[in-house]
């Protein structure tokens, strides 16, 4: 199922110059169309019936557009420049960056940035009529920037990433971007209409398409790599600003805390399936183990068990209760292997849910209510800070939720810790190892029975970890918080995320979380398309949205580009080898 | 005695049910090493071919449930259940065939999600079709259904003669047909070696094809019988189903077609054996899952090739 | 160092953009806005429930019916000055889901109640955050005795002051349902659940009672939720030789259950509660469910004016989907907020000063709702204890006798 090449090489070359014109044209059409009216009436989007003053998903479009015109110019100016001389550091760096290869993924940005806001606007007005012709200017624009775009010859890669630039210039950006992001994400949440939602999605997609293929992306990456602790510290003070943003408001507290533990149970998840390649469709029941823990150690009335320790001994039972079904469900890998494993951990995950259920004082000894679950959990209460009530800080009223979701951020802090360095270590080149090939692992002197045994028994654990916050946060416990379908959903964050990285799967477990509570419209179809999504990914690209670079290799082995990449990126001691 | 005979009875035609959607499981499964983790819902779809044949049926007969609607219905679950599964086939995993094996699981995942969403939410938009957001009755076939049979003084469900002849009846003709017929000797080629079976010139393309068309087929009768016995059919039944079918054909051995069926029924008698028999809080109805699930963790740990022995595979 | 213009330009760039978007020169129209009369005042009441998957039958049955009782309200002015909307939040049954539709609703300045939630289970995370945004909530559906009278229920304790519920507890309907088997004769029941809260609690309370009245329990059994197969609980039960068994669970399960017992020869009524009472059960059960029984709560719907104008008012209204279990329940949940509204929003400036009024005035509601006569009592259970027990006759269910718990 190859697409066809539309746009061949000859074509290309025969037409490049015609395509720059019409692609800057294109691109500056779309940001005067900004000003003129798109929508018939006011009530889709955000009000975009105005002549001569743009709402914000316009003026985002008009940022677009200019983005386009310019990355096309770019290739007349900056030979140009050259030529006469002007402003030569600037051309230089210029010369490094993938303008052309930019605007193309701007131009296919911007026109489905715009396809998606006249379909939105079609349905929420019911009918095409209502797009106004500030709107049909704009499609026209994007499809000439489009179509112009996709004429331009490639040219050469990008290689912003080898211009050397100094340390502050580097850790201003980093700041900068993550200050962006933050301030994105606040409006998007903020948003109740589901439409503005996925046009802001829409926009952050065009600009990281554009970023990634300019070499912006590869050069901000350098800067990451470069300053990782920076990196890492800022995004968690970036995260720790976040409930700053809401004015007060818990709605979206409840959603970003429950991303959180969500996210803290993926990135567990991703030890055991993007590290050491171990297929496991029953990890919600280790979540499931820390939460009912937490929830009978607990103060509700309804607890079973009469023994109340303190919330962080509470959180290393629930943890080491969840590491030991784990090691349990974890011993039977020595003998069985791949898709053995995934049924294995499956039917795991059904006797979890089902013993929940008999252990009712019917079926079984009663300790956990059976399926009325444990409800009526307290609050927590943490060296007298009472995460029940809300605090003023600077003005700033932070609720319930928000106090949880600064515990949480706290524990996804740890869990990210123990994933990056387990992922730097011997142990974690060691499941690289084991994933790739067993037995040549085992036969160069790889502890693969010891080494699988702990990638379940430390995922286990940190789910664990992670259920026991989720049990006081939810309230109450219940079985059918814990089935199948939640593995399922926990393993989509990670294969759609990037199997073996922190960043991707963090992604996408917000998106799998956030996207049915932001886009009520498509709730009903929510499943339906989560399952699309999950096959459509393995057939295009199976490595994931932010792939970890040795994983993607296993999916595209006959990529040279990206075997030289790996190459360079090995740690020093293969490194010597090689020289 | 006579509850002894009836929990056999039970636990024949539950294993019987297993066996049938597990010969699917089974035959992929020796053909291209991979665990069609969907098949559960073609059972389903099969169930809802049935179902809407019949439907489309009654248009013209007034919905008449004389016995001959029963082979009519057969042909049409098949029919629909082949269709999807060769259409899965051959846009979801035959582009997967060489990658990582981890792959095609995950898409069998969302493939199954999928199926079971799509007739959720889009069975009864059709005209004059049921909703199947809950539980639709299955159709009332006379001779099929209705009061159970007396034998000898042992009252023996329909439903039960129903779906152990078909089990019977499909075993035979597997084996006629995996033995017998050019087609099922290019089968076993394919399963013990497929490239060497390509040198030999058989269409491997084809043959995992008619793998999934078989396993298609016979999930669909499991899908008619599953509603003859039970009387009624759901859009998710083919998820615990599939599981327990698959556990079945572990058991049995999974790569072998008579290890499928063997599987299936000892499965289905310790399900019900487990049911009656477990004294206390243990026993009953509701750890009856629980045990087939331990009995398959058990099998795969301490006899992984299963009772009957497995094609030995190793692609881990 | 050379990239620093470049950045330089870039950032000025972006933050022009956002200085744009942030003070563009829009100005409002100051007329067009409010098309309708100048003083109408929003109040909205939530809904939170199941809309979308397995449970979606009931949870959308809710929100229309809310949604009737909305559009009643609002077509006769039943507060003036105020104008009432519906803001529904999906639960998808599961407890964090619940949360953060309760977060949302309680975050709205302009909600006063909350019709909700399907499952006690969701309830339970639902509860504390609507109470302390003093949000009035009325569940049409919740059964567990432990959401309104605590953990203990020998020592019933209140534990939160907004919760309020119209359907009837596990503890009035069992009870009944146990009375009327034992005064129609029956000695000898067998006693099922599907192991879900509802079920559970329901066959619990019909088994203790039946057992208080001198009656025998022969077999208590379960079965999974998720089961299609019954035939050896049948087998269990047929061995014991009951003369009606008590299946505690919703139609999914009971219209098989009943088939399956009939075909397999043990020919006795099945019972069940208002979970039961659903046409759907009949198409299930098929032919042979004729004298199949079930509780529902109030007088029959046909007998009462209130429940029949609901019932054509629903079907006037053009939902795409029926009322089913729950709707005529939501139905009267709503009405009651409104009930209690009708008090205390007129003399209210906006909508959540008035939340801690419309909590205080709950207590007074009391009118006659499509499920029978509605108030609450100090535990925010509702008060009526008129019951109805339904047969299947032809394949319809029939009022066969009305009568209160004694």
């Amino acid at each position: 199922m190859r697409i066809p090449t539309v746009f061949t090489p000859e074509l290309q070359k025969q037409y490049h110059v015609t395509g720059r014109m019409v692609a800057m044209a294109g691109g500056l059409l779309f940001a005067v169309s900004a000003y003129l009216p798109w929508a018939y009436t006011g009530a889709a989007l955000d009000n975009m019936s105005y002549l001569g003053g743009p709402s914000t998903l316009q003026f985002l479009g008009l940022t677009l557009g200019l983005i386009v015109a310019w990355c096309a110019a770019m290739g007349w100016i900056e030979p140009w420049a050259d030529r006469r001389g002007f402003a030569r550091p600037l051309i230089r760096v210029s010369k490094r960056v993938g303008w052309t290869r930019g605007s193309k993924a701007m131009g296919i940005g911007l026109l489905a940035y715009i396809v998606l806001i006249l379909v939105v606007i079609a349905i929420e007005l019911r009918g095409l009529v209502a797009v106004e012709w500030g709107g049909w200017v704009a499609l026209v624009a994007a499809l000439m920037a489009f179509v112009g775009t996709r004429l331009l010859i490639a040219g050469r890669a990008p290689s912003l990433e080898r211009v050397r630039s100094a340390a502050w210039v580097e850790i201003v950006a980093i700041a900068l971007i993550l200050l962006l992001a933050l301030l994105l994400v606040a409006y998007a949440l903020n948003q109740n209409d589901g439409g503005i939602f996925l046009s802001i999605i829409a926009f952050a997609g065009a600009l990281s398409a554009f970023v990634l293929r300019s070499g912006i992306g590869a050069w901000i990456s350098e800067a990451g790599q470069k300053h990782r602790t920076v990196l890492v510290f800022s995004s968690f003070l970036v995260a720790f600003l976040f409930p700053f943003t809401q004015n007060g408001s818990d709605a979206n507290m409840s959603i970003a805390t429950q991303v959180l533990v969500f996210a803290a149970t993926a990135v567990g998840l991703n030890i055991v399936v993007g590290l050491a390649g171990l297929l496991d469709l029953g990890y919600i029941a280790f979540l499931g183990a820390g939460a009912f823990t937490a929830a009978t150690l607990s103060e509700s009335a309804f607890a079973t068990i009469n023994w109340k320790p303190p919330f962080i001994v509470v959180m290393l039972i629930a943890g080491l209760i969840s590491a030991s079904l784990g090691l349990l469900i974890g011993s039977p890998t020595l003998r069985v292997s791949g898709d053995y494993l995934a049924i294995v951990t499956l039917a795991f995950g059904e006797i979890f849910r089902i013993t929940m259920n008999n252990l009712d004082g019917q079926s079984g000894p009663n300790l956990t209510h059976g399926s009325s679950g444990i409800p009526a959990i307290p609050n927590l209460e943490l060296f007298g800070f009472d995460f029940g009530k809300p605090h003023v800080v600077f003005g700033i009223t932070l609720g319930r939720f928000s106090n949880y979701f600064f515990l949480m951020l706290l524990i996804m802090a740890v869990i990210v810790l123990v994933f990056t360095r387990l992922n730097h270590s011997r142990i974690g080149r060691g499941w690289v190892a084991i994933r790739e090939d067993e037995k040549a692992a085992e036969a160069m002197g790889v502890n693969v029975f010891g080494l699988k045994l702990l990638a379940f028994a430390g995922g286990a654990f940190l789910a664990g970890f992670a259920g026991a916050v989720k049990a006081h946060v939810d309230v109450s416990v219940i079985p059918d918080q814990y089935v199948f379908l939640e593995s399922a959903f926990l393993l989509a964050a990670v294969v759609l995320g990037g199997m073996g990285t922190v960043i991707g799967v963090i992604l996408g477990a917000t998106l799998l979380k956030l996207l049915p509570e932001k886009l009520r419209f498509v709730s009903e179809y929510r499943m339906l398309l989560f399952g699309l999504l999950m096959v459509v990914m393995m057939r295009f690209r199976p490595e994931g949205m932010i792939p970890n670079q040795r994983r993607a290799l296993e999916f595209h082995s006959d990529d040279e580009e990206l075997v030289q990449e790996i190459e360079e990126d090995l740690p020093y001691e293969f490194a010597e080898e090689k020289s | 005695m006579a509850f002894f005979i009836d929990q056999l009875l039970n636990g024949l035609s539950l294993g019987a049910l297993y066996a049938l959607i597990a010969v699917g499981y089974t035959v992929v499964y020796g053909i291209v090493q991979l665990i069609n983790f969907a098949h559960g819902e073609i059972f389903m779809i099969g169930a809802f071919g049935a179902l809407s044949t019949w439907i489309v049926l009654g248009w013209a007969t007034g919905g008449s449930t004389a016995w001959w609607n029963m082979p009519l219905m057969l042909v049409g679950g098949m029919l629909v259940a082949v269709l999807t599964a060769v259409v899965m086939e051959r846009f979801a995993y035959r582009p997967l065939r060489n990658a990582p094996r981890l792959a095609p699981l995950i898409t069998a995942i969302g493939i199954s999600i999928f199926l079971q969403e799509f007739i959720r939410l889009f069975y009864g938009e059709i005209p004059g079709f049921p909703d199947a957001k809950a539980a639709i009755p299955f159709p009332q076939i006379e001779f099929f259904t209705g009061d159970a049979v007396d034998v000898g003084g042992q009252l023996i469900n329909r439903g039960t003669f129903f779906i152990i002849a078909a089990l019977v009846v499909c075993w035979a003709f597997l084996w006629w047909f995996v033995n017998k017929t050019a087609t099922g000797r290019a089968m076993q080629a394919v399963s013990q070696d497929p490239d060497t079976s390509r040198l030999m010139g058989i269409d491997v393309d084809r043959i995992i094809v008619i793998a999934f068309a078989v396993g298609a087929a016979l999930a669909a009768i499991a899908g008619v019988a599953h509603g003859v016995r039970f009387g009624n059919i759901d859009f998710k039944m083919g998820f615990l189903a599939g599981l327990k079918a698959f556990t079945a054909a572990v058991l049995g051995g999974i790569g072998n077609i008579n290890g499928a069926v063997v599987g299936g029924l000892t499965l289905g008698l310790v399900e019900s054996m487990a049911a009656s028999y477990i004294p206390g809080q243990f026993g009953g109805a509701a750890w009856k899952d629980v045990w087939a699930f331990v009995l398959l963790i058990l099998i795969l740990v301490f006899r992984p090739q299963g009772l009957l022995g497995a094609k030995v595979v190793d692609r881990a | 160092m050379r990239n620093k213009k470049l950045l330089g330009g870039a950032v000025a760039l972006l933050s022009a953009s956002m200085l744009f978007a942030g003070c563009g020169s829009r100005s409002e129209p100051a007329a067009s806005g409010s098309a309708g009369g100048a003083a109408t005042k929003v109040a909205k009441i939530g809904v939170i429930a199941p809309l979308t998957g397995d449970l979606s039958v009931m949870g959308l049955g809710i929100k229309n019916s809310v949604d009737l009782a909305i559009r009643q309200a609002n077509e006769s002015n039943a507060i003036p000055g105020w104008k009432l909307e519906l803001a529904a939040e999906d639960d998808t049954a599961t407890p964090d889901v619940g949360a953060n539709a309760a977060t949302k609703l309680a975050a709205d300045k302009d909600v006063v109640g909350v019709v909700g939630t399907l499952n006690s289970g969701v309830a339970q995370s639902v509860q504390p955050i609507l109470n302390s945004a003093n949000i009035v909530m009325v569940s049409p559906a919740n059964t567990s005795p432990n959401l309104t009278q605590g953990a203990d229920l020998a020592n019933p304790k209140r534990t939160y002051p907004n919760y309020f519920r119209v359907c009837t507890t596990d503890s009035i309907q069992g009870p009944f349902a146990a009375q009327y088997l034992f005064e129609s004769g029956v000695k000898k029941l067998a006693v099922v659940n599907d192991k879900k809260p509802y079920g559970q609690g329901l066959a619990e309370a019909v088994a203790t009672k039946f057992k208080e009245l001198g009656g025998e329990v022969v077999s208590n059994q379960t079965v999974n939720k998720d089961d299609d197969d019954f035939s050896t609980v049948i087998d269990l039960m047929k061995a014991k030789n009951p003369e009606v068994v008590y299946f505690g669970t919703e139609f999914q399960l009971a219209g098989p259950m009943s088939k399956q017992m009939k075909d397999k020869g043990l020919a006795v009524p099945l019972m069940g509660g208002d979970g039961i009472f659903d046409q759907k059960f009949v198409d299930l059960a098929g032919a042979k469910s004729n004298g199949d029984l079930a509780t529902s709560v109030g007088a029959p719907i046909e007998s009462l004016a209130s429940g029949k104008s609901f019932v054509e008012a629903y079907k006037a209204a053009g939902f795409s989907d029926g009322f089913s279990a729950y709707g005529a329940y939501a139905y009267d949940a709503a009405n009651a907020i409104i009930a209690s509204l009708k008090k205390s929003l007129p003399s209210a400036s906006d909508a959540s000063s008035a939340r801690q009024a419309t909590i205080d005035g709950m207590a007074a509601v009391s009118f006659d709702g499509a499920t029978g006569k509605v108030g609450f009592d100090e535990f925010g259970d509702a008060i009526t204890k008129t019951l109805t027990v339904y047969e299947v006759q032809e394949l319809k269910w029939v009022a066969k006798k009305t009568g209160e718990l004694k």
